[in-house]
């Protein structure tokens, strides 16, 4: 009983700092439950996939709703996420534990190498990841990149967008790819999101997590996608790529129902909790701790790949 | 009731553009699929995990009940935990296949064949897990 309140708590945690941080849960909750309640990597790893649908699912239906997120632009691409997912899910079950405890521990240190350089960069516009969205307070941090996508002006004078790289009526194709761009936006090199696409589902089905720490560039870096719809849309997808590859877990008995009950729960309360007072908290001392124990983190998994 | 003809969307066969309000509408009703499924979701995990507390079971007893969709209708009338955390995880995991299923049907009524064809490609693949999970041993 006691354990199962701890593992609800954890996933509060989980899912408290990943909404402040803008990150998925499910980097916090394989380790939490492999490196804290000493479960098997791949158990976990199921775990966190229904965890992850959870939060990102809700977080989609609600910037859905805002007109955030492209469904257009996030169908098309998640077909190649879930393909990606179902081929991940099926070499998960090959792969040794150490290598899968090994390839995690990279993406820990490249997730706090990311959460660096952002800090570095730019103190005061976190980038949520799959976070979930809060009632008012997403809004302005965005804004101040993206006021593309902005569905009301912010204030005087900012509802004309001063840049948008690329005009859609200059660079839209007309074609299928021109019919996934958005307002004031041209989605580009939709083949090179084909691929990041099939790779960040092999990434999401073998270790666990939403993928949105690829996805998100992609769209954003090299896709032209504005970072608030990309976050929108990268919530979007998850869904289906994690389910694509939960499904895998879940007929081979991957997933344990007294595990996930508790962990789904509390990262579903702690997610939405993280996101109500997001705009009250400082996250900038918040992050340097955060990068702090993502390091601890992936040195313990390392040590886990190493025997 | 039915003298209104239905505005059918088929304008040009090589439409780009598609239609706003049939997109916004579409949205919406995806919107809703996504927060009422995972409401409900929630709900029956969080009753489970009521019932968990009750019974005193351990997250790290290494037994637990396998997934068995035929049982798990018995398993909810009989207040067992189990029960409501296998629908709960199970609808957790087939709300984003709904919102495609419903995707698929706005698209069909826009008349957008691209955008069907990636509904249909997204299910295959959410099937052919099922089929290849289902059958391949393990």
């Amino acid at each position: 009983m006691t354990v199962a309140l701890l593992m609800a708590a954890g996933g509060i945690a989980a899912g408290a700092f990943g909404s402040l941080l803008g990150l998925g849960g499910g980097v916090l909750i394989v380790p939490l439950l492999t490196l804290g309640f000493g479960l098997p990597l791949r158990e976990a790893v199921g775990v966190s996939l229904v965890s992850v649908i959870v939060t990102s699912s809700a977080a989609a239906g609600v910037y859905l709703e805002r007109h955030v997120a492209n469904l257009r632009l996030g169908m098309s691409l998640e077909l190649f996420t879930a393909i990606g997912a179902l081929v991940g899910g099926l070499v998960a079950f090959l792969l040794p534990e150490r290598v899968v405890a090994g390839l995690f521990a990279l993406l820990l240190a490249y997730t706090a190498a990311t959460m660096t350089r952002r800090a570095l960069a730019r103190p005061e516009a976190p980038t949520p990841v799959t976070a979930m969205p809060s009632p008012a307070a997403d809004a302005p941090a965005a804004a101040a990149t993206d006021a593309v996508a902005a569905e009301s002006p912010t204030g005087p004078g900012a509802a004309v967008p001063a840049e948008s790289p690329a005009d859609p009526a200059q660079t839209a194709d007309g074609g299928f790819v021109g019919s996934l761009s958005g307002p004031g936006y041209a989605v580009r090199r939709y083949p090179f999101g084909i691929l990041g696409s099939l790779f960040a589902g092999l990434v999401s089905a073998i270790l666990g997590v939403g993928g949105g720490i690829v996805k998100v560039p992609l769209m954003n870096l090299g896709m032209g996608v504005p970072l608030r719809v990309a976050t929108a849309t990268s919530n979007l997808m998850i869904g289906i790529t994690a389910s694509a590859s939960a499904i895998v877990y879940l007929f081979r008995g991957g997933i344990d129902p007294y595990v996930a009950g508790p962990t789904a729960l509390g990262v579903f309360v702690g997610a939405a909790v993280g996101s109500r007072v997001s705009h009250r908290i400082d996250v900038r001392i918040l992050r340097v701790l955060f990068i702090v124990v993502l390091a601890y983190t992936a040195w313990q998994m390392a040590m886990k790949a190493l025997g | 009731m039915s003298g209104v003809a239905r505005p059918e969307q088929r304008r040009s066969p090589a439409r780009t553009q598609p239609d706003a309000d049939a997109t916004r509408r579409l949205e919406l009703v995806v919107a809703h699929i996504l927060q009422w499924g995972i409401g409900v979701s929630v709900a029956l995990v969080a009753i489970g995990v009521a019932l968990m507390l009750i019974d005193g079971i351990s997250p790290l007893d290494p037994t637990f009940p396998p997934f068995d969709p035929r049982v798990v209708v018995a398993q909810m009338l009989a207040l067992e935990p189990a029960g409501f955390l296998w629908l709960g995880l199970a609808l957790t995991i087939a709300t984003p296949s709904v919102r495609v299923a419903a995707s698929l049907v706005g698209y069909l009524r826009q008349g957008d064949r691209r955008m069907v064809l990636v509904s249909l490609g997204i299910l295959a693949v959410i099937a052919l897990s099922i089929v290849i999970a289902g059958t391949g041993g393990g």
